[in-house]
Order: structure tokens, then sequence, then C-alpha cells
């Protein structure tokens, strides 16, 4: 087999540098699809008031652990009043737990300390918890799955 | 005729008659330091690698990657089948002493910097190892699903997530949607028995060919040679077999445990990961987040590309050997130090 080796002009150059960059995209818009049928997209975000029962049903100064519809929140009954904080710690989202000696939120991970008004004070959380609304009709407490 | 050509020009480049066959490169002399053991370091870590390929490969047989189902067969693999614990064992001891080495090897190469001129190479496939084997390393225990694990995955992807502009979707992708579930389960297990070992197993291939082909670092005063076989066949194989021993005797003294099952709803009060990722858990616990995760990535990065800052420290006139020296010691320092202070907390 005899090959023909002519200079490559200028047309020749162009149509396969076209050709070679039309492969390259189209593979690469392939490969970027396949990467999005990997990374799932985000469910919708369910808002909404949940009861939780009546207020006596949080003893002073504890804290209830709930599970609601995947957010993991604690109910909180101070002097203040009652507040529901989110139990994702902020650094990297292990679960806080209530210290009722400390009056303290604690993340075992790593030391992640908040107080009782959510305020991170020690160790690596960037932020305070995040914070559920909790409405009060009548007797009972109701709390808004969509942190304020 | 394309045959014709290459065959020319391998004719070319070597005297006639010289070309190489594969008894060459079997038989190929090596340095006399290579019988030093310090220098022997790295064919340690390729036989525990085939050792965890295999030990892996039966677990798969007994594994369920699924949620409810992946404790209880640990759990079955460690009470129930037969030598089920000590496949298991001899899987968890390897990681270990893998590791172990990879790190001495890493600290005699960086010690003598055979990385120099010509051999970046080298240090960088062999740089991506130790990574993509740590990444082994922290997918395979997110698989035993018990509390450790089902926090440190937590722990990890979240870490992930802060990353700038890739990190959401980057959780997404590890996580298979917003929380550590199944999903994410199901996805490290891919990594951890699929996508990563090819990676790994190409990434050591391209290591090895990679030091055959440049050649081993010149040290001053080693002259004589020795064929790669039989003698420094026989060297290795005598080192796996005293290997072996010591992983068989390992896994009958401290066979392997489980610990509690995963809990979604409560923090085990000991969340300490394995120890070879003691150091950097104890480093995100004593420092905040963005100062921890960037300084961990931007260590990660340093220590690939080390041989290209050597070369520019050089020429600036740095006594590298001392530097190398300082440093190495005081990162070995900090690591044994942040390792204490974990196993005090
Ligand atoms: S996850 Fe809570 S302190 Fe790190």
């Amino acid at each position: 087999m005899a090959v023909i080796h002519d200079d490559i002009g200028r047309r020749r150059f162009l149509s396969q540098a076209v050709m070679g960059f039309g492969l390259l995209f189209g593979l690469g818009t392939l490969a970027l699809r396949f990467i999005q049928f990997l990374v799932p997209s985000p469910g919708p975000k369910r808002v909404g008031a949940v009861l939780i029962g009546a207020e006596s049903r949080v003893p002073m100064g504890e804290a209830v652990s709930l599970d609601l519809s995947g957010h993991k929140i604690l109910v909180l009954r101070t002097d203040e009043g009652v507040v529901a904080f989110s139990r994702r710690c902020t650094d990297l989202g292990c679960l806080v737990s209530w210290n009722k000696e400390r009056e303290q939120f604690l993340c075992p991970c790593h030391q992640g300390v908040f107080d009782k008004t959510g305020r991170n004070i020690a160790g690596p959380p960037p932020r305070p918890l995040d914070r559920f609304e909790v409405v009060k009709r009548g007797e009972h407490l109701y709390v808004s799955i969509q942190s304020v | 005729m394309a045959s014709e050509v290459s065959q020319a020009q391998v004719e070319g480049d070597q005297p006639v008659g010289q070309s190489k066959s594969w008894i060459d490169y079997i038989q190929k002399d090596l340095p006399e330091h290579l019988d030093w053991w310090p220098y022997t370091l790295g064919a340690i870590p390729l036989t525990l690698f085939g050792l965890l390929v295999i030990t892996g490969l039966l677990l798969t047989f007994y594994y369920v990657p699924s949620p409810d189902k992946a404790y209880e067969s640990i759990e079955q693999i460690t009470n129930e089948v037969y030598l089920g614990w000590f496949v298991r064992g001899v899987h968890k001891f390897s990681v270990d002493l893998m590791i172990l080495f990879l790190l001495f090897h890493v600290i005699r190469v960086f010690l003598t910097r055979a990385y120099q001129a010509a051999g970046e190479l080298k240090w960088i496939t062999g740089s991506v190892v130790l990574l993509v084997t740590f990444a082994m390393g922290f997918t395979g225990y997110s698989l035993v699903y018990d509390n450790v694990s089902y926090w440190g995955m937590t722990v990890v992807t979240s870490m992930l997530g802060n990353l700038p502009l890739v990190g959401t979707p980057l959780l997404y992708l590890l996580r298979g949607g917003e929380e550590v579930s199944g999903g994410t389960l199901l996805r490290l297990y891919d990594l951890h028995t699929k996508l990563l070992p090819v990676l790994l197993g190409g990434l050591v291939l391209g290591h090895v060919i990679v030091v055959r082909l440049v050649g081993f670092v010149d040290v001053p005063g080693s002259r004589s040679f020795h064929p790669f076989y039989p003698e420094h066949t026989m060297l290795m194989g005598a080192v796996a077999v005293g290997l072996l021993v010591l992983i068989v005797d390992l896994v009958m003294i401290f066979p392997p445990v489980l610990g509690p099952p995963a809990n979604p709803q409560e923090v085990a009060s000991d969340v300490s990961p394995p120890w070879y990722f003691s150091a950097p858990y104890m480093w995100i616990t004593l420092l905040p987040g963005p100062v921890a995760l960037w300084s961990l990535l931007g260590a990660a990065g340093l220590f690939v590309l080390y041989p290209f800052v050597d070369r520019i420290l050089v020429q600036r006139g740095w006594p590298m050997a001392i530097i190398n020296a300082v440093v190495g010691a005081a990162v070995v320092g900090v690591v044994v130090v942040l390792m204490i202070l974990d196993t005090r907390m």
C-alpha cells in the first residue's frame, strides 16, 4: 500500500481541525450527560406545619427529639418559650444532642458546641444551628418545616 | 511495510542485534543498594495489593450493599461463614499494612529525593496511588455500615460538599441524593469494588512500568549490580512470605471485630476513624471548617507536585536535602501528635 505524502494544505488542515473539534465537542457533551445521569436532582422541598402536640409535652429545660419527614429536630423549652432547632450540626452534618446539665447542644463528631439559643460557641461549626419556626395554635404547637 | 519501518527505527536507535527481548527485562540488572531494605519498600505494598484483590473478591460473594443487609452480611461473614473472619481479617490487615508501607516508602523517597529529574513521573504516579489507596480505605470502611462508617460517610461527603462550585454536585454524586442513604452505600460500594480498584491497578502498573523505564535512583557507593531474576525475585518472594506469615499471625491474634450498627438517629459516642485517617480527623476537629478543608487539599496538591517545587527551590539555592529532612520530620511529628490527641479524646 503506497502512502501519498502530499503536504497538508490549509483546507485539509482546517477541515480536520473542524472535525476534530466536532468530535471532541460531541464526546464532551456525552460525558457531561453521563455525569448528569449520575447526579440526582434534588427532591421537591416540602413546606408545611407539623403538629407536635401540646406545649406540656416538652418538659422545661429539656429537648424532645423528633424526625419530621427527614428533618431531625430538637424542640427545646426554656424560660423564653419553645424553640425548634435542626439537629444537623452546621459543621459537617452530624447530629447534635441536648445536654441538660450544660444547657448546650453538643456534637460528638468534632466537639462542636452550641448554646441554648443555637449559637455556635466552640469547636469547628461556622454558624448557629438552623431554626424552625414554632407556631402555637390554641394549646397545640406546630413546627413549620422550612427553616427560618 | 509498516513493520519494516518500525524495525528500521528500532535498529536506528540501537546497535544491530541488541534489540531487547523480554528476557532482558526479567534479568535486568538492579543496583546493589536495592538489597538494603529501605529501597525495597515499594514491593511490599504491591504484594499486599495482590492480597487485597484476592480477599476483596472473596468478600464480594457474601457482602450485600444495601442499608438493611450490609451490616448483617458482614456479621455473617465474621461469625458464620467458614473462615469468613479470617478472610475479612486478612483484608483489613492488608489495608493497614499497605498504607503503612506506602507511607514508609514515601518517606524514604522523600528523604533521598529520588523524585529528582527523570523521576518526577515515578513520584506523581506513586503519590496518586497513595491518595487512591486512602479513597479505597474510606470507601471500604464505609461498607461495614456500622456507626463509625455511617457518620464517617456523612462527615466526609459534607466536607467535599463545602467545596466551591463543584461541591454541591459532588455531594449529590456521592450521596445519590441529599442525605446519606442506601444510594450512598451502593455508590461507595461501586467505587470500592469497581472504579477505584481498576484505577488503582492501572496506576500501580503505570508506576512500576515508569520505575522500570526511568530506572532506579543513583545512590552514591552503589556500584555493583544483581539481576532482577533470580536474585531480586527471590528476595521479594521471601519478603512476601514473611508478610503473609505476619498477617496470618495478626489476624489470629486480633480477629476482626464489628462496631455497633449504623444508627442515623444517634451519633456514636466515639466516631474516630481508622488510624490512617486519625490525623486528618483531628485536624478538622481542631481547625475551623474552611481552613481545615483547604489546608488538606493544598497539602495533597503540594504532595503530588513536590518534585517541581523542589526544582524551583533548588534553582533559588535552597539546601533541599536539609529542608526535606526538616519537613519530613515535622510532618511525621504533627501526624503522631494528632494521632495521640485522637486517642485521648
Ligand atoms: S460535624 Fe459537628 S462538629 Fe463537626
